[in-house]
């Protein structure tokens, strides 16, 4: 059962007591308290209060110890006492394991500092790594340095190859070079550019089930919806209509229909492309298929799971002349819904967006408004006036937010098809779009804070040069 | 222990809130984001008190409700409907550090500092690697990819050397403080995987258990040593043919400017008037902040008699901001001016263009049209060329009133911290303490 199964079974008994009458103890506090008998030992795992740090529980704790997966039981944010006593006996069962891993993790840091390793937090590389060095050895022994270096040296070769300089090399063999830019003419070519829906239906159909996502319990009830969305390839219809129809899809209004994927009223066919500068990457659909790569190899995070750089090339040729550059269905969908969602975004709390607001919507403008608050509390404020300069130019990109709320949802996107994680539910869905507003704030605070560093570092003469 | 409100907003959210103080203007207010949420101080005084919170998502800020609130708070959280739950909150070791951690973060913007109230500045490094421990300590609260550990200790390494510096002069207590301080950090970069040349310093000062080094003078920047003579109008001396028809101080409204730019002070500001033949000038000139900086072209916006504001470009000049401008005066030669200093793309209108109005939780969608809120919409696009006919018209801006009560509260607040009198909730910082020795 998940925890908001479990939620809604009990909302309407009572705060203390669960359905059969028990009283339920947060699950982050009985694994606290675990955590805690442990005693002495596992103090590199914790945290200066002596709470297991966060990345222990996310890492360690919770995937590897108390494994929800296998016991939905423990996978509810409230348990009953049951429950309770399952979780703490599975962490003091695993106490001896999780003594030894800590002290892997300290060995491993010193002879990482020792081999002068220094890229990636240390805690998500080795922390797992610790684990079954743990599991398989116990604490670390008159071997441990041995072991330690060999997994140190793994965790750094486990790029595989998929890097940045691979694509770069593998790219600019000039007959493969040439061989791939013959594919993708090819590929755009044989496009299918059919277009027998109304896009007028499948926006409102997304509209609708954007009504059912922003309330955490709603979104639990509307997944036929989602699915019936895929099943019919709306999303492909989306993609689609961009190659067809360059405005006119979001209302009576002059907002193009690729909401800026393309600087073009249509996108154009992707270049093959042997460099790219992260500085200034162009829009999504725009980008060269070693741009679009590119921007995946560089965020390592995922870098095991990827396909080798040939297949990458490969397949990448097929999807960057796929609708939206995107090759699975629902990650398209999600790119309409997300789209959809855009078109209604209203940071400055205008009251008028191009279409009308739906639940998500509401949610979402909420949190805006909310984040302008905080913005102010933080004196990060920026307003769209004629003498503004950087600020000011900050602060009118606000009045296009599907602008950079698409561009960072295409690439999220396009790095969950890269490497085949499809989204199976509106939940899911939903927690990517949710998720990529949050983005667009951080990105935005984060230009105010360099802008603003920008001014009060600004040589003296620049204002002389103003008052003469 | 105090009781809390539990409500199932119309937003998605959940919010947790006691019986708080009033919510302040926004250089009152303290903020922290949190996995999951958001939590608010509604106003800063010396007992901080429990924050209110916003819950996006409930499953995780499940990792920090129970350890800030209590119990009962973390399991109503999870089973709360519409109708709102009111249960008791416990006062934890986590509410105490993260208000004293929302607490220095609003210094690091708001603290008025200022040379005329005699009010130092706080070092920002000193501050920001404080900060950087304190977010470390409170590591529970955060979302791991998102704890700001990183970005604070990055950008404030220069706190680390000062404070190694300190550390040796420093009286018992305050070397206590600096040794958990720096120990805290290097646990922290330890395990963030973090490695600079200040890091590795105190990797070795920690080795050789903190052997006492120089003392904290020349490490610390004092206020006091930059400013150099200035005049309250010190904008050139006045043309021989000229009268001064009239004279009078600004508002010092904090949130149109960035932080340290002006003089905190409400005095800060003033202007002069004069008649030069036929022509009538305007004086501005408002008393530099501990920034050094020289290039904000910052601006005086001035109105006379209520009318349209006019800026006025104002240009650095040693300790003051300083602009000279014609001032079209009614024929009687005796109009109400109005002056104050805004930055252009920052200044989110008068008042921080905010008001306890402005929550946004205040228009629950249940109770109507969201988006048919109160006037105050401008947010985050103050234009301030349109005036600030919903703020209350020009009227309400009387020199006693816009803030300046709100403002005289954070002075009083600043001073009490500084004189090491007062033994409120929230721990004095080591950037508080610096600054009383030095100040």
């Amino acid at each position: 059962m998940s925890s908001s199964d479990q939620s809604l079974l009990v909302s309407s008994h009572g705060a203390r007591q669960s359905t059969n009458g028990c009283p339920r103890s947060p699950r982050a506090m009985v694994i606290d308290r675990a955590w805690r008998a442990l005693g002495p030992g596992v103090e590199p795992l914790s945290g200066p209060g002596g709470a297991p740090l966060t990345r222990t529980v996310k890492l360690i704790l919770l995937p590897l110890v108390v494994r929800p997966t296998l016991r939905p039981a423990l996978g509810a944010d409230l348990l009953g006492p049951a429950e309770a006593s399952w979780l703490d006996a599975l962490v003091r069962e695993a106490g001896e394991r999780l003594r030894a891993t800590a002290q892997w993790f300290t060995l491993l840091k010193k002879v990482r500092r020792a081999l002068d390793i220094a890229t990636g937090n240390p805690q998500d590389l080795y922390f797992q790594r610790c684990f079954e060095l743990a599991t398989e050895h116990g604490a670390p022994g008159d071997d441990a340095e041995r072991l330690a270096q060999g997994v140190l040296l793994e965790v750094v070769e486990q790029a595989g190859g998929r890097t940045v300089e691979a694509l770069k090399d593998y790219l600019c063999h000039q007959g493969r070079h040439a061989r791939v830019g013959r594919e993708l003419i090819a590929a755009w070519a044989h496009r299918d550019l059919d277009l027998t829906t109304e896009m007028d239906s499948v926006v409102s159909l997304a509209a609708e089930v954007l009504d059912e996502c922003g309330d955490p319990d709603a979104i639990d009830k509307g997944p036929a919806a989602f699915t019936s969305m895929v099943d019919g390839e709306f999303g492909g219809v989306f993609g689609r209509v961009l190659w067809a129809v360059p405005s006119g899809v979001w209302g009576g209004n002059d907002l193009p229909s690729h909401l800026s994927l393309t600087a073009h009223p249509m996108p154009p066919r992707p270049e093959v492309g042997r460099a790219a500068s992260t500085a200034e990457l162009p829009a999504p659909l725009d980008r060269t298929l070693f741009e679009r790569l590119f921007v995946v190899l560089r965020a390592s995070t995922w870098r095991e799971d990827l396909p080798t750089v040939p297949d990458l090339v490969q397949r990448e040729v097929g999807r960057s002349c796929s609708p939206l550059g995107l090759r699975d269905e629902s990650l398209r969908v999600a790119a309409l819904l997300g789209a959809r969602l855009a078109v209604g975004l209203d940071p400055l709390g205008s009251g008028h967006t191009a279409l009308g607001q739906t639940a998500a919507h509401r949610t979402i403008n909420h949190r805006w408004r909310r984040e302008s608050s905080v913005l102010k509390a933080r004196r990060m404020t920026t307003a769209a006036d004629p003498d503004g300069g950087a600020l000011a130019t900050i602060a009118m990109d606000l009045q296009r937010p599907w602008v950079a709320y698409m561009r960072r949802l295409w690439v999220r996107l396009h790095g969950r098809d890269v490497r085949e994680a499809p989204l199976h539910d509106l939940a899911s869905a939903w927690a990517v779009l949710d998720g990529v507003v949050r983005s667009v704030m951080m990105d935005h605070r984060a230009r105010v804070r360099a802008a603003l560093r920008a001014l009060a570092t600004a040589p003296a003469h620049a204002a002389e040069a103003r008052s003469a | 222990m105090m009781e809390v409100d539990i409500i199932r907003t119309g937003y998605g959210t959940i919010q947790v809130a006691g019986a708080s103080a009033r919510r302040g203007p926004c250089f009152t207010r303290a903020v922290l984001d949190v996995a999951g949420g958001l939590l608010t101080w509604p106003r800063v005084d010396d007992e901080m008190g429990l924050p209110v919170a916003e819950i996006d998502d409930v499953h995780d800020a499940q990792q920090w409700l129970s350890a800030l609130y209590g119990e009962r708070v973390s399991i109503a959280c999870a089973t709360v409907d519409r109708e709102g739950l009111r249960v008791p909150a416990e006062e934890t070791t986590l509410a105490r550090d993260a208000a004293r951690l929302a607490f220095g973060h609003w210094a690091a913007r708001w603290w008025p500092a200022s040379y005329m109230d005699q009010i130092p500045a706080l070092d920002a490094d000193l501050l920001g690697a404080e900060l950087a421990a304190l977010a470390y300590q409170c590591q529970q609260l955060f979302d791991p990819y998102n704890d700001g550990v990183t970005e604070l200790i990055e950008e404030h390494q220069a706190g680390i050397d000062r404070l190694m510096h300190w550390h040796g002069g420093a009286s018992a207590s305050a070397a206590r403080s600096i040794e958990t301080v720096l120990r805290l950090i290097d646990d922290a970069a330890d395990n963030m995987g973090l490695d600079t040349p200040p890091l590795r310093r105190l990797r070795s000062a920690i080795h050789r258990s903190f052997q006492p080094c120089s003392d904290l003078s020349g490490a610390l920047n004092t206020p006091s040593a930059r400013y150099g003579d200035y005049a309250l109008a010190a904008a050139g001396p006045p043309a021989a043919t000229s009268r001064v028809i009239a004279r009078g101080t600004g508002i010092n409204d904090w949130p149109r400017y960035p932080p340290g730019l002006v003089d905190a002070a409400e005095d800060a500001i003033s202007w002069v008037a004069r008649a030069v033949g036929a022509r009538r000038q305007i004086e501005i000139s408002a008393v530099a902040g501990a920034a050094a900086a020289w290039a904000v072209p910052l601006v005086a916006e001035v109105r006379v008699d209520g009318g349209a504001p006019s800026r006025v470009p104002l240009a650095r000049r040693d300790d003051v901001w300083a602009g000279l401008a014609d001032l079209a005066m009614p024929p009687t030669g005796q109009a109400p001016i109005e002056v104050t200093v805004l930055l252009p793309g920052f200044d989110p209108g008068p008042g921080g263009g905010d008001s306890p109005d402005d929550d946004p939780n205040n228009d629950d969608p249940n109770d109507g049209d969201p988006h048919s809120d109160g006037p105050n919409k401008r947010d985050l696009s103050g234009d301030s060329d349109n005036g600030d006919s919903d703020n209350g018209g020009p009227d309400d801006s009387a020199p006693d009133d816009g803030g300046r009560a709100d403002r005289d509260a954070i002075r009083a607040l600043t001073r009490r911290r500084l004189s090491g009198a007062d033994d409120g909730a929230v721990r004095p910082f080591l950037a508080e303490i610096a600054a009383s020795q030095n100040g």
